[in-house]
């Protein structure tokens, strides 16, 4: 079957002098038939691990198994044309010399399939894209959104069992994204297929996944599904990068079974969760997302001052001042109006917030 | 896992078409590939061609009879002879840089930034006077202005009573005019290009800011495009001390002996290969030099491009200051193409050349040198063939190194790219006495042979077909290779299949840009032919050293005539956008002829 296993993959550019780390002691099992999501901010690594599952790059160290064949290790790679695997990129990669048909039969014909098996697979990937009646037209007569169903059908026509994806929707408009990437889930849904796919947009990372693996800096930060990554980010950086997050400073002021007292700048004190290393006394940061805040009008146990308001349409967000001076990001539904200069009540969901230990130089700044 | 079907594909298959399980190949394997082969044997051609005859014009130059010696480059430092070569060099090309620039850079501003009328006539001005082979317009130049029989001199001393009106042809002047013929288009085409690249946007900002347009074009133009000229004026200054044929016919006469008709001449019996070695490298040197710092000028030119698609120049509307402009232009026009075209016609139609010339015109120049004289089908066969061959040669060469340039990370292979662009700066005479030291002791007999010119013209513009590759390839994307790999074709199938469709058009213009100077070679051939692999060039440079004033003339147009069909076979066969593509390359390189 089609699972990968990935174990302590490493890869780096340059030469003697200035070397880069693109990907750094990289681990990852990824099932058979699942959708899975490669995030991370540009220079993450993401793309270079794509490109090293595709055999385009040798790893300085580590491997790579497509079920129980090794397909890439320091000492070799099967090269891309035996692995049986698609791939659309980011830019397409329509061929601008053929038709639409040749495009698509191009792997095909590789297979030596017969004419006629050949025609009937293209109509049929065609159709599967919403095509049909395109095949004669050059990639340069047709629009951006249908080069890309060209590049999706060229790789699906010869059936991998793999699928790669290269932010295949970040040229599209906005309208056309979202269309297209809800005909990737359902594609991904009736065909089977295992799609592997590098976004740095973490919104359609959320819609499209299975499982989203988060990168920063070349590593993993954590492997897990939309809604572990979001509610229970593993560190701050996955805190941050998936969506808006306010982190602010504080220490543990006491502990009880799971929970832990907390007291953080402004005179926030909250009872949250505590994951298990974190100790009394410990310098540590809380996240809290914006929409995890309420506001009301009536006082409440803190309170703040309305700074900034700014209407989303489908919500609005203030920034409240509490005490210290602290800024906190807060979105409301769009109904629920405040005035700038307002004094609020602020009421926090503690279940929903996470605690980071704060890193040596972050203490140090903030003391 | 479930296998859905959609449409009539069956997408859930479980085995992957065609594709067998097996483990990554080994080192050893893929030393054997193909893609190995192919790249391997572009490397050792390579090696061939440029790297190995260049060692040898090294150890040639500093091994003598009792190895190790200095001798030679003693020799070519402190002896007359050799110092004063090298100065008419020096200053043959300080000289034709200065007026290359004076008639390059008007030209170019007047149809990049003026409302001047009759541009198309410039452009064909600048991309006739490059075509020209220059010992033509030398052999034009000479009829008219050769101390006694130059019609012109004539005219004046015999009719007009004005001895002093005449202007002797044999003097560094004399060189300088027809040299400057060749070379000002370089600096044209390159000012154009940049004048023409400058983002109008630029201007508009500093005008908006309270600038005038003259001090506009003073602080913001001319810094942008002063890299590109002075890159143009550096071409010109390479070019023109490599030219073999004007030096030659217009230096030797007037005892003005420069480096290449000093190399030329250490070829007499008895040959003094270690000699030629030395003042060659020296040469080499200069060349390598003054294209370093072209290619430093030029790196500075990319701030010029970067205004992007949106480059619309201003034109200047220069009132009635145009059209002296305009009479500047149509001068250079006069004297670079209608003189000595006419002239040349002229002299191959009359029964004898001289001041009643008109009397009697005739064709039998014509009849003589193609059917009378036994050279001249040889050396059409020959140079055309060679051309063809060359051109195809270096242009598939080229592909296959700019494609490990570019696509590979091959350790070593910028030091291909670097070997690759050395001929460059290889006058043609040099790139021959590299080859004959080379050949000489090679156990394979290959002086005096069409294998030993097709050998020193593929070398000497591998790197047009390298740069028209690089240019191409640069603009391929990769993923367009990676696509087809992935979908499972062989480096070899993806190469045909997908690579050098796309690479087509630059390619077909590389081609071109290597067949046209190989037609015209004289630099080169003159010291390799022997009379079975006799070219063109070569024949009428003999037929011109014998005195046959009209059938050179004759034999010139001929020429001149199957390099306008090759090129216009060629637009032809590749269709259109070529001429433009050639001439960017011709632009940013410039081949030596």
């Amino acid at each position: 079957m089609a699972g990968i296993t990935i174990s302590s993959l490493s890869k780096s550019y340059g030469g003697r002098h200035l070397r880069l780390t693109a990907v750094q002691d990289l681990d990852l099992a990824i099932q058979d038939n699942q959708f899975i999501t490669l995030l991370g901010p540009s220079g993450c690594g993401k793309t270079t691990t794509l490109r090293l599952i595709a055999g385009y790059v040798t790893p300085d160290t580590g491997s790579i198994h497509v079920g129980d064949r090794l397909v890439s290790a320091p000492s070799g790679v099967v090269p891309p044309e035996r692995r049986g695997m698609g791939m659309v990129f980011q830019n397409y990669a329509v061929w601008p010399h053929k038709t639409v048909y040749e495009n698509i039969a191009f792997g095909l014909k590789l297979r030596k399939l017969s004419s006629t098996q050949v025609r009937d697979k293209v109509e049929g990937a065609l159709d599967l894209v919403n095509l049909k009646g395109l095949a004669e037209r050059f990639p340069n007569e047709l629009s951006g959104g249908q080069q890309q169903r060209v590049a999706l059908a060229r790789s699906l026509v010869v059936e991998p069992d793999i699928l790669l994806l290269d932010e295949p929707l970040s040229n599209l408009d906005a309208k056309l994204r979202e269309k297209m990437r809800g005909e990737l889930k359902q594609l991904q849904r009736r065909t089977g297929i295992t799609f592997i796919y590098v976004t740095h947009d973490q919104a359609e990372a959320l819609a499209l996944s299975d499982q989203i693996a988060v990168m920063h800096a070349g590593r993993l930060q954590q492997f897990g599904s939309p809604f572990d990554v979001y509610t229970t980010p593993a560190n701050r950086v996955v805190a941050d990068f998936m969506g808006l997050v306010n982190l602010v400073p504080g220490r543990i002021r006491s502990i009880s079974g799971d929970m832990a007292q907390i007291e953080a700048d402004g005179g926030l004190v909250l009872v949250a969760p505590r994951p298990p290393e974190m100790a009394l006394g410990m310098e540590i940061e809380i996240a809290i997302r914006p929409e995890n805040i309420r506001l009301s009008a009536t006082p409440e146990t803190f309170a703040g001052v309305v700074s900034e308001r700014t209407f989303l349409g489908n919500l609005c967000e203030y920034v409240v001042v509490i005490a210290g001076g602290r800024a906190l990001r807060v979105q409301t539904h769009p109904l629920q109006q405040f005035s700038i200069g307002q004094n609020v009540g602020i009421t926090i969901d503690p279940s929903q917030c996470s605690l980071f230990a704060r890193e040596p130089d972050a203490v140090a700044s903030a003391a | 896992m479930t296998g859905a079907t959609v449409g009539s594909i069956n997408l859930g298959r479980q085995v992957p078409l065609g594709l067998t399980k097996q483990r990554p190949p080994s080192r050893f394997t893929r030393l054997f590939s193909l893609e190995y082969l192919v790249m391997g044997g572009a490397i050792v051609a390579l090696f061939v061609l440029v790297v190995l005859p260049l060692c040898f014009l090294l150890i040639g130059s500093i091994w003598g009879e009792n190895g190790f010696t200095l001798e030679y480059f003693t020799e070519a430092f402190s002896g007359r002879l050799y110092v004063q070569a090298l100065l008419n060099s020096l200053i043959l090309g300080a000289w034709t840089g200065l007026f290359s620039l004076l008639l390059g850079l008007p030209l170019a501003w007047a149809v990049a930034r003026t409302n001047i009328p009759g541009k198309p006539l410039i452009t064909l001005t600048a991309n006739l006077s490059y075509l020209s082979p220059p010992f033509l317009t030398a052999i034009a130049f000479v009829n008219l202005f050769g101390p006694n029989a130059g019609l012109i001199n004539a005219f004046s001393r015999d009719v007009l009573g004005l001895p002093w009106l005449g202007f002797n042809i044999f003097s560094m002047s004399g060189l300088v005019l027809v040299t400057v013929l060749h070379t000002f288009p370089y600096v044209y085409l390159l000012a154009s290009s940049a004048l023409q690249s400058v983002d109008a946007s630029y201007e508009e900002a500093a005008q908006i800011l309270g600038a005038s347009k003259w001090r506009t074009a003073l602080l913001i133009t001319t810094p942008l495009v002063m890299p590109a000229i002075l890159s143009g004026v550096l071409l010109a200054f390479v070019n023109a001390i490599a030219l073999f044929g004007s030096q030659a016919i217009i230096g030797l006469p007037g005892r003005i002996v420069t480096l290449p008709t000093r190399i030329y001449s250490l070829f007499d019996y008895p040959p003094q290969y270690g000699l030629a070695s030395a003042l060659s490298l020296l040469f080499v040197f200069i060349t390598i030099a003054a294209l370093y710092l072209q290619r430093a000028y030029l790196a500075k030119r990319s701030f010029v491009t970067l205004g992007g698609k949106g480059a619309r120049p201003q034109l200047m509307d220069l009132g009635w200051a145009k059209w002296p402009l305009f009479g500047f232009c149509l001068l250079v026009f006069f004297i670079a193409i209608v003189l000595p075209y006419m002239t040349l016609i002229a002299v191959s139609l009359s029964k004898s050349w001289g001041l009643a010339f008109w009397k009697g015109l005739t064709f039998e120049h014509y009849r003589f040198v193609l059917f009378d004289y036994d050279v001249t089908q040889r050396a059409i066969r020959n140079s055309l063939g060679l051309a063809t061959v060359a051109a195809t040669v270096a242009v598939f060469l080229g592909a296959i190194i700019g494609w490990i340039d570019i696509r590979t990370h091959l350790p070593g292979r910028k030091f291909l790219d670097y070997a690759a662009l050395v001929p460059l700066g290889l006058p043609g005479i040099v790139m021959a006495v590299a080859l004959i030291q080379f050949w000489l002791s090679m156990p394979i007999a290959l002086y005096g042979t069409l294998a030993i010119l097709l050998l020193a013209y593929v070398g000497r513009y591998i790197p047009l077909g390298v740069r028209a590759a690089n240019t191409s390839l640069r603009q391929i994307d990769p993923t367009l290779e990676e696509s087809a790999r992935i979908l499972g074709a062989s480096w070899g199938h993806t190469l045909k299949e997908i690579t050098l469709p796309l690479m087509r058009p630059g390619l077909f213009a590389g081609w071109l840009l290597v067949f046209v100077p190989v037609i015209q070679e004289l630099s080169a051939s003159i010291l390799l032919f022997s009379s079975s692999s006799m070219t063109l060039a070569v024949a009428i440079y003999n037929l011109y050293e014998t005195g046959y004033t009209e059938p050179v003339a004759a034999l010139a147009m001929i020429n001149m005539a199957i390099i306008v069909v090759a090129i216009a076979l060629a637009r032809k066969i590749a269709g259109d956008g070529i001429g433009r593509e050639s001439d960017k390359n011709l632009t940013t390189q410039g081949g030596t002829a």
